[in-house]
Parts: structure tokens; C-alpha cells; sequence
């Protein structure tokens, strides 16, 4: 019976024995094939993550090209700035580290959070950038608080300077961090985090000459982010640097004179100036965005600086040797962190510092359009050198009745003395004569109602109307009365200072199309221009009354005139109303342009060439809202283009 | 018996398969310290030859010493395990005992203590009453008492091993399958209750297995780059001392826990189908002692043996492929580890006294 019972549990254990065995070899067999699965069905996957953990690209950003003024003096460079960084493998606490950081540097709760973003996606031997550009304030405050702070560590980076600040703002333009919607035009931005993009001005027109090609380093990376070896190494090409036609010289009394118009700038220290300036909340906005000039204006009140436009350039290459536009900013606010209070501050500025006035402002031309008109006249035969015209004050057209500036007329005029003088009435009659769209024709081929294709970005084209301009956009036929308005540069005429500019330069080379540039050329780059095609001695009939606007006995601007010692000067005033002046105005007499407000004044315009012999610069000038175009702009004008030929000479 | 004889009964096919393993281990040792004999490779291979001393040395002691002090062994296990709970000698992790400056886990003898008194409470009983419940419950509490206890310590990997051996010795002895379909459902019932008993991390742990990605950079890190290495090796691997994952050391534990990952990156699906083969191999030569020996004791003693060399394996490959959560389960004789080798060539011994000494045709 024993026996028998010893059999059984001898049989059930031998039965036992065989199970664990099948189990053992099932069990095997199912480690096989889940190692199956892993090394042979996936192993490609699997093989893309290893070599993802394996190898770190790193991508080097290349060093943007600087801009340099005709002198070779910096305009646009690279300064190196220190950032701060953390790699959340040695930080013992991120978040508190952060909150620590941020009771000593600047650092917004929204940088914190995309912080522990990054640190959750990165791997954390990964270092991630927590701020830039750190002041030397601050990076010597992080430097005694160091030991309190694992896991952070400082790195140098570049960032954009521009050394000559505002003075330059409106040609340099400005480089800033890239955004989204550039990311979604250039994929290759999104890898360069570093690096910034010009936004506007030269930056932005030049900004694939200036952004160079990124290099590119593979490094193998051992699992606490130590490189072990470099595998390949693209280093980065830096960017072209840019010699530009400027003449930081010559910008930097423009801007000054410009901004100054015909008043005095006043001491801000003083007592007088502080005690008005706390009263006065215009003011007050002025000095908020940089610009520090006041002025004392002729009834004795503090007034900002002017803003305006005043261009200068050779009438033979094109180089623009000076751009001003005002007001200025400082564009190195927006190359690191660009606080929102600059931002709206700039952005919400009544007078738009941000535009540029020179490419993107438009202005009546007023009567600095009367060469064109005159020029039309000429060519089309409709007048010669000796035409003339009565002028008694005032035109009659149909029922209405245009005025002349001058109220009591000019008498008898030719085409010098109307332009000596001004005389609106002598071209009104003129234009009846020649008809709108001859007066286009030669508008546009004297540079106006097109972009001057000078490299800035966002240039206006103006507006030179004729019959199917107005049928287009106002859907109604065009009146003689709109020929006589656009003769004296209003109306519908628009145009930006730059367009005044060529112009003028034009007219004054006489044989070329001329077109303006912001890249210094070499001496012989001047031949590549179109031929202008205007009649010689038309242009020197037009030259003539220009001349005789400095130099003439009735010359609206002849207390203005350019030193012989610089050959002395020619050109032409412009007044442009920015409001139309009623009837009932104009029989009470016109208020004085100071004692309007100062929107409501006219805007003074200039242009002008120098020397008389064998000029060589040309310039326009538009003060807003600043009078009178010989009281304001032609003063204005004058000194830049002493102060042009100063510099410059004139061979 | 004479010296030849026993020489000639020693089951050497045992011992080669166990040295062959040993030496996988060195050189995965090898390339493990980039391509060094230290600090892993040359202590392994010197505690491999070792251990295969022991072996023959066991081989000439009769195994009835076994059978005797086998109770007092697990009497003295649980002790050393009680004790180490109240003198542990890390803060949280009470593992490790010192001895005269040499250190080593008790739990490691506690396994084979755990099987051997199995074996003698059943080879105890009389044969009719194996049927019953009551016999069992004694064998339980044999089981429950250290694991409970290496639980504690914490450490969850040993103590399922224990678990699971106890259990093979169990079954082996002939536990009826009602009471195995019953067990079944109760360890069901007693999941929750366990895992409530589990530390933080070791909770972490369990959840991270079953969401790896949820965690990347923390306690899913192991799980993930193991599974990158394995998978990035491929059919033929990566060459040896060429696996990126474990020499630049994205793979953690590499020379214990995680050495089949870095031999399978290296080596590839081929070089972990080998290694499988050889304890396939040295599990079911194991096994098949126990159908050559007369007593009860000695085949539940070599079925358990078997039974935990084996869980050992398929705990630690399970676990590095990420089909179980990352208990801490060496691999047996490849991983760096004294005590847990030496234990494992203390079982060999076991088994090869028992084959010498207690065979049928004796």
C-alpha cells in the first residue's frame, strides 16, 4: 500500500517536474520573441532613438555683417552680451532656482514657465537659455550669489549694437529676435534661436547679405551631455559687411538742424525748462522716447523738437550721403528684450517716430512741383523762355476763382520770375495750357509717383494723378480746376521727400535718371543711370528761376543763400496748407502759422542743389507743420549742404 | 566512495554551461568599463573560478549534512533577516550586512535556505496526507515569513524570487490544482493589499512600467533607454565594445541589473538568443537531476534550485525588454554581484552533492 502510494506521488511529481520543464522552455520562448520583436521588427525605430541620444547637432550661428558708413565708420555692429543659463541636471530644484533667479535679475513669470517647458522636453544635461543680454549690474549680483545657485552657468552671445543709436535709426533699421511668422516663411530661422532678423531699414533690405550661413557641429554626447568626440564640423560664414553711402558726419547735423528748425534749443537742466516740462504731458512724451531737444518757439513757448525729413544726395552716383527722418528712435531697444513700455510708448508716440518719414512720408510737394510744371510747359512747346502771364492775385475758372499766394498779384511773369516768386497764378495758367497728363509725364520721369527704389523696405510710391488715376479710384472724370490745383503741388499730388530729392537731382545732372542708393560706389559707378531725355535748355530755364529763388531781388528765399565759399546754392520753396482755407478766412486775413495749433500749420518743404557751377548735392527738406517753406526748410537746407560740402568738397 | 569516482560523477556539463556564463559576464564586465578588466570584469571572472570551486568541494560532502541543518539554516536566515531590519545600515534600505568588513546581502542565502527546508517538510510528510490543506500551511508560512521580512528591507525583487522558488517547491511537491487555481485567485485578491504595503518608489516604479513615456527623464528613463539599446542592436548588434547606449552610459546599471541590455546591444538579438539557450540549458539539467535522485528531498531541493534559477532569468530579461516592472532581479552569474554569484554556485553545489551522493542506482 505504501509502496503503491510512493509510486503515485513519485509519478505526480515526475509529471510535476515535466510541467516546470515545458513551462521553462514557454517561458524562454516568449522572451525570445518579445526580444524578436525589439531587435529585429522594431530595431529601425529603436536605431533612429540611439542615434538621437547618440549624436547632438548643434547648430552655430554665424556672425552678422556690420555696417560701416562711407568713412568706415561702425554704423551696425556685434557686441558680446552674457547670458544666463541653467541645466536642470545640476539645478537641485528647478522652479526654486528660477524663483531665486528671479528675485535677482529680470526674469518674467512667462520666461519662467517656458523654462520648466523646455526643461521637461530637453534632455537635462541640456543647457537652456534663461536670459540675455544681462546687464553688468546684474551679471555682478549673479556672481555673488553663485554658490547658492547650481546648475547655473553664464555664456557670451552676440547681439546686435548700433553704436550710433538714433542718429541713424531710419537707415540702419533694426535687428530683433525672429518671430513665429518668419519661422513660418524660412524654416531655417527656427534652428538659429540666437539670432535675430532685421525688422526694417537696411537690416531688413540686406538681411540675406548680412545673416551669413550657420554652421554646423556633430558631437557625440554621452549620456550626461559631455561631448566625446566632434564627428563633423561645418564651421558658420559670417555675413558681408556693408560700406553704406552715408556720411555719419553730415547725419549727425542734419539730424541737429533739422530737428531744430528755425528756433533755439533750450538747456533742459535749467529750472524754467524742468517747471514746464512737469506741466506739459507732450513734452514730457518727447523726452520718453530718447528725444531730448526742446525748442523756444517764436511766442516765446517750449516746443519739441521739429519732425520732418531732410535728404541729401550726390546728384551724380545717387548715394544718399544723409537721411534724417524725425523724430528718431533708438533702435537698440529692440535688439535685446524690448520692454512694452518702450514698445507703446514709441508705437503710441503722436508724432510716429517710427516711420520713416523720407521713403514712407507723404507730402503735398506744394510749389516745389513748379519745375515740373514748368518743365512740361517747356517741353511741350506751350511756353518758351519769354511767355507771359498777368498774374492780379487770383484766376477765374468757370465759377470758381484761384487764388495766388500773394493776395494783391505779381503783375507780369515769365516762367524765372514765377518761379523766383512763386507766382501760382503763372502756373495755373501754364497747366490749363499743358494739361494734366503732360504734367504727369514729366512728374514721373523726374522721379515722383514711383518708389525712387532706394534700399529701404516700405517705400511709398506717392500719387501723380491724371483722367484715368481719378476715374480708377474717385470713379469721376477730372476737372480743369484739378489741373490748377495740382500745378501749385496740391490736390491730389502726393509725394515723399526722397522723390523731392531725385528730383532735384535730376533736374540739377540734367542728363541722367539718376536713382538714389544707400550702398557706397566707386567714383566711376555714376554711368549705369538711364538717360533723362529732357530738352537741355529747358532744364537751364528751370535752373535759372531756381537760381534766382537764393539769388533773385523777389526770391521767396533769398535771405538764404549759400555761401559763395560753397558755391552758393538753387532751389525752390514749398508752403503746403494742410487745411482748406475758407472764404471767410481768407477776407479776415490769414491767421499766422505760430498762432495756429500745430497740426493746422503748413508744412515747410525745400529743395535745392549745390554748387550754381557743376552741382553735386541735392537735398529736400520737409519740416512738418513748421511754417513757412523759406522761413523753415530753406534755412534747414542751406546749412546741411554747407555742412555737406564741408565734409564731402565738391570733386 | 573514491576521489575517481566522484570525480567522474560530477556533472561537468553543469559546471562548463556555468562557466561559459561566467565568462559572457566578464567580457560584458569588460566592455561595460569601457573596454577595462576593472573594476568588474577580472573580480568576476575571479569569483566565477571560485565559485566553481566551491562546487567540487561540495561535490565530496554528502548532502544528508544538507538535510539537517537545513531548518536550523532557515531559522538563522530569518534572524539575520530580522535583525538586519533593526540594525540596517542604510537610512531607508536595509540590504547589506558586515561581517569582519566583508559585506553581503542575507537574503541571497535565505533563497536557497527557503528551498531546502521546503524540501525536507515535504520529504517529512507522509504521502497520503499530501492531499490535504493542513500540510501546506506550515510550507506557507516557511515562504511567507522571509519574504514578508525581504520586503520589508525593501526589496521587492528578492523578495518575489523567494516568492516564486517557495511556490516551484510547492508545486513540485505535488500541491493538488485546486489549491493552485485557489492560490491563483488569492494572489489576485491580495494585490491591492500588497500594494498598499509598497514604498513610493517602489510604486513609482510599477506605474512607470506600465506608462514609461510618462516619465522620461525620471524613473521611465531606465525602462526607455534599455528598451533603445536592445532594439538599436538588432539582428547581429553593434559590435563589441560599439553599443553608444551603454558606452556613453545612457544605459543605466549596466554592469548588474541592465548587462543583458548592453550584451544585446553589443550582440544583438543572436547574442541574447545564445545566452537564453545557456540557461535554458543549465535550468533543465538542473531539473533533470531531480529525476535521477531517489529521495524526495533531493528532487524538490533540485526542482526549487532550478525553478529560481530560471525566475531570476525571466524576471531580468522581462524586466530590461520592459515586460515587468524594474523590480532589481540580477542576471545569475552574469551580472556583477559577489553574493548573488556565490549563491548561485552554492546551489550548483547543492545539486552536484545531491546527484553524487543520492543517486537511483545506488
Amino acid at each position: 500500500m505504501r509502496r503503491g502510494k510512493e509510486k503515485d506521488l513519485r509519478r505526480v511529481m515526475s509529471r510535476r517536474g515535466f510541467i516546470l520543464a515545458g513551462a521553462t522552455v514557454s517561458m524562454t520562448g516568449f522572451l525570445a520573441a518579445r526580444l524578436y520583436y525589439l531587435q529585429v521588427a522594431q530595431t529601425s525605430r529603436y536605431r533612429r532613438l540611439s542615434d538621437r541620444n547618440q549624436f547632438d547637432v548643434r547648430v552655430v550661428p554665424p556672425v552678422r555683417g556690420r555696417l560701416f558708413d562711407r568713412k568706415m565708420r561702425l554704423v551696425a555692429g556685434n557686441a558680446e552680451s552674457f547670458e544666463l543659463r541653467i541645466t536642470p541636471l545640476y539645478a537641485d530644484n528647478l522652479q526654486e532656482t528660477l524663483k531665486l533667479l528671479a528675485t535677482i535679475v529680470d526674469l518674467p513669470e512667462l520666461r519662467q514657465a517656458y523654462v520648466l517647458d523646455m526643461a521637461k522636453t530637453l534632455p537635462s544635461f541640456r543647457e537652456i537659455m534663461v536670459r540675455d543680454d544681462l546687464s553688468q549690474r546684474e551679471l555682478a549680483r549673479l556672481a555673488v550669489r553663485s554658490a547658492l545657485l547650481p546648475g547655473v552657468s553664464f555664456g557670451k552671445s552676440l547681439r546686435r549694437i548700433y553704436p550710433q543709436g538714433a542718429l541713424t535709426c531710419h537707415i540702419t533699421g533694426y535687428v530683433s529676435p525672429v518671430t513665429q511668422r518668419e519661422i513660418e516663411k524660412d524654416e531655417t530661422l527656427e534652428i538659429m534661436p540666437t539670432l535675430g532678423t532685421g525688422k526694417t531699414g537696411v537690416e531688413l533690405v540686406f538681411e540675406r547679405n548680412l545673416r551669413g550661413f550657420p554652421g554646423r557641429e556633430k558631437i557625440e554626447v554621452n549620456a550626461t551631455g559631455r561631448p566625446i568626440k566632434v564627428l563633423s564640423d561645418v564651421p558658420s560664414a559670417a555675413g558681408n559687411d556693408l560700406r553704406l553711402s552715408i556720411d555719419i558726419g553730415v547725419q549727425l547735423h542734419a539730424a541737429e538742424r533739422l530737428r531744430r528748425g528755425r528756433w533755439d534749443t533750450v538747456e533742459l537742466g535749467s529750472h524754467e525748462v524742468q517747471a514746464a516740462l512737469a506741466q506739459d504731458a507732450e513734452l514730457q512724451a518727447h523726452l520718453a522716447v530718447g528725444d531730448n531737444m526742446i525748442l523756444r518757439d517764436g511766442n516765446d513757448r517750449l516746443v519739441p523738437a521739429e519732425s520732418g525729413a531732410a535728404v541729401v544726395m550726390d546728384i551724380h552716383s545717387g548715394e544718399v550721403i544723409s537721411l534724417v527722418s524725425a523724430p528718431m528712435f533708438d533702435p537698440n531697444l529692440f535688439t535685446g528684450r524690448l520692454l512694452n513700455r518702450d514698445w507703446r510708448r514709441l508705437n503710441e508716440h503722436p508724432r510716429r517716430p517710427l516711420l520713416n518719414r523720407v521713403t514712407s512720408g507723404l507730402y503735398a510737394p506744394g510749389s516745389t512741383f513748379k519745375m515740373v510744371v514748368g518743365l512740361a510747359a517747356l517741353e511741350a512747346g506751350v511756353i518758351s523762355e519769354n511767355t507771359e502771364f498777368f498774374c492780379k492775385g487770383e484766376r477765374e475758372l468757370g465759377t470758381s476763382v484761384f487764388h495766388c499766394w500773394r493776395k494783391g498779384g505779381h503783375g507780369v511773369m515769365n516762367i524765372v520770375s514765377a518761379l523766383e516768386q512763386s507766382c501760382d497764378v503763372y502756373f495755373y495758367e501754364i497747366a490749363l495750357k499743358t494739361g494734366i497728363q503732360k504734367i504727369r509725364d514729366m512728374a514721373l520721369r523726374l522721379g515722383l509717383g514711383a518708389a525712387t527704389g532706394v534700399n529701404l523696405p516700405d517705400e511709398k510710391s506717392g500719387i501723380i494723378p491724371n483722367h484715368e488715376w481719378k476715374l480708377a479710384t474717385k470713379g469721376s472724370v477730372w476737372t480743369p480746376g484739378e489741373t490748377v490745383v495740382a500745378s501749385i503741388g496740391q490736390g491730389y499730388v502726393l509725394t515723399t521727400p526722397m522723390q523731392l530729392a531725385v528730383m532735384t537731382a535730376r533736374i540739377a545732372n540734367g542728363s541722367k535718371a539718376v536713382a538714389p542708393s544707400l550702398l557706397s560706389k566707386s567714383a566711376d559707378a555714376s554711368s549705369d543711370f538711364a538717360p533723362l531725355n529732357i530738352s537741355e535748355s529747358a532744364l537751364a530755364i528751370i535752373r535759372r528761376g531756381m537760381f534766382k529763388v537764393l539769388h533773385g531781388a523777389a526770391g521767396t528765399a533769398n535771405k538764404y543763400k549759400l555761401s559763395k565759399d560753397y558755391g552758393g546754392m538753387a532751389g525752390k520753396t514749398g508752403t503746403v496748407q494742410v487745411r482748406r482755407i475758407s472764404l471767410a478766412q481768407r477776407e479776415k486775413g490769414i491767421v499766422k502759422n505760430i498762432d495756429r495749433p500745430w497740426a493746422e500749420r503748413d508744412h515747410a518743404l525745400f529743395v535745392a542743389y549745390a554748387p550754381i557751377k557743376n552741382p553735386r548735392y541735392a537735398i529736400s527738406v520737409v519740416v512738418e507743420h513748421g511754417g513757412s517753406g523759406s522761413s523753415t526748410a530753406a534755412p534747414v537746407a542751406r546749412d546741411i549742404l554747407a555742412k555737406t560740402i564741408a565734409e564731402r568738397g565738391v570733386t | 566512495m573514491s576521489l575517481w569516482r566522484t570525480l567522474f560523477r560530477i556533472p561537468w556539463h553543469i559546471i562548463v554551461l556555468s562557466l561559459l556564463l561566467v565568462a559572457i559576464g566578464a567580457m560584458a564586465l569588460y566592455s561595460a568599463s569601457e573596454g577595462s578588466w576593472q573594476p568588474w570584469a577580472g573580480r568576476h571572472a575571479m569569483r566565477g573560478a571560485f565559485g566553481v570551486g566551491v562546487v567540487l568541494v561540495m561535490a565530496f560532502v554528502d548532502f544528508k549534512i544538507l538535510h539537517r541543518l537545513s531548518y536550523f539554516m532557515l531559522i538563522a536566515a530569518i534572524a539575520v533577516l530580522v535583525a538586519l531590519l533593526v540594525i540596517g545600515s542604510g537610512p531607508n534600505v536595509a540590504r547589506w550586512i558586515s561581517i569582519g568588513g566583508v559585506s553581503f546581502q542575507p537574503s541571497e542565502p535565505a533563497k536557497i535556505a527557503i528551498i531546502l527546508a521546503l524540501a525536507r517538510y515535504f520529504d517529512s510528510q507522509p504521502q497520503d496526507r499530501m492531499q490535504s490543506l493542513i500540510v501546506y500551511l506550515p510550507a506557507i508560512g516557511m515562504i511567507a515569513i522571509p519574504f514578508l521580512l525581504v520586503m520589508k528591507q525593501p526589496d521587492l525583487g528578492t523578495a518575489l524570487m523567494l516568492l516564486l522558488g517557495g511556490l516551484s517547491v510547492l508545486f513540485a511537491a505535488g500541491l493538488p490544482w485546486r489549491y493552485v487555481g485557489g492560490a491563483v485567485i488569492a494572489a489576485l485578491v491580495a494585490m491591492p493589499v500588497l500594494w498598499s504595503q509598497l514604498h513610493a518608489y517602489q510604486k513609482s516604479r510599477v506605474m512607470t512600467f506600465l506608462n514609461p513615456e510618462s516619465d522620461v527623464l525620471g524613473a521611465g528613463y531606465q525602462i526607455i533607454q534599455s528598451k533603445i539599446a536592445l532594439g538599436s542592436g538588432g539582428l547581429f548588434g553593434k559590435g563589441f565594445l560599439m553599443g553608444s547606449q551603454s558606452q556613453l552610459n545612457y544605459l543605466p546599471e549596466k554592469q548588474t541589473d541592465f548587462v543583458f541590455t548592453m550584451i544585446g546591444e553589443e550582440f544583438g538579438l543572436v547574442g541574447n538568443l545564445f545566452i537564453l539557450a545557456l540557461y535554458l540549458a543549465l535550468s533543465l539539467s538542473i531539473l533533470r537531476v531531480s529525476f535521477l535522485v531517489r529521495s524526495r528531498f533531493s528532487q524538490l531541493t533540485c526542482m526549487g534550485l532550478s525553478m529560481m534559477l530560471f525566475f531570476y532569468v525571466f524576471v531580468n530579461v522581462a524586466m530590461v525588454s520592459g515586460m515587468l516592472p524594474v523590480v532589481g532581479a540580477p542576471l545569475p552569474l552574469i551580472s556583477y554581484g559577489g553574493t548573488s554569484m556565490l549563491t548561485v554556485f552554492i546551489g550548483l553545489g547543492i545539486v552536484t552533492s545531491i546527484l553524487i551522493h543520492d543517486r537511483q542506482e545506488d
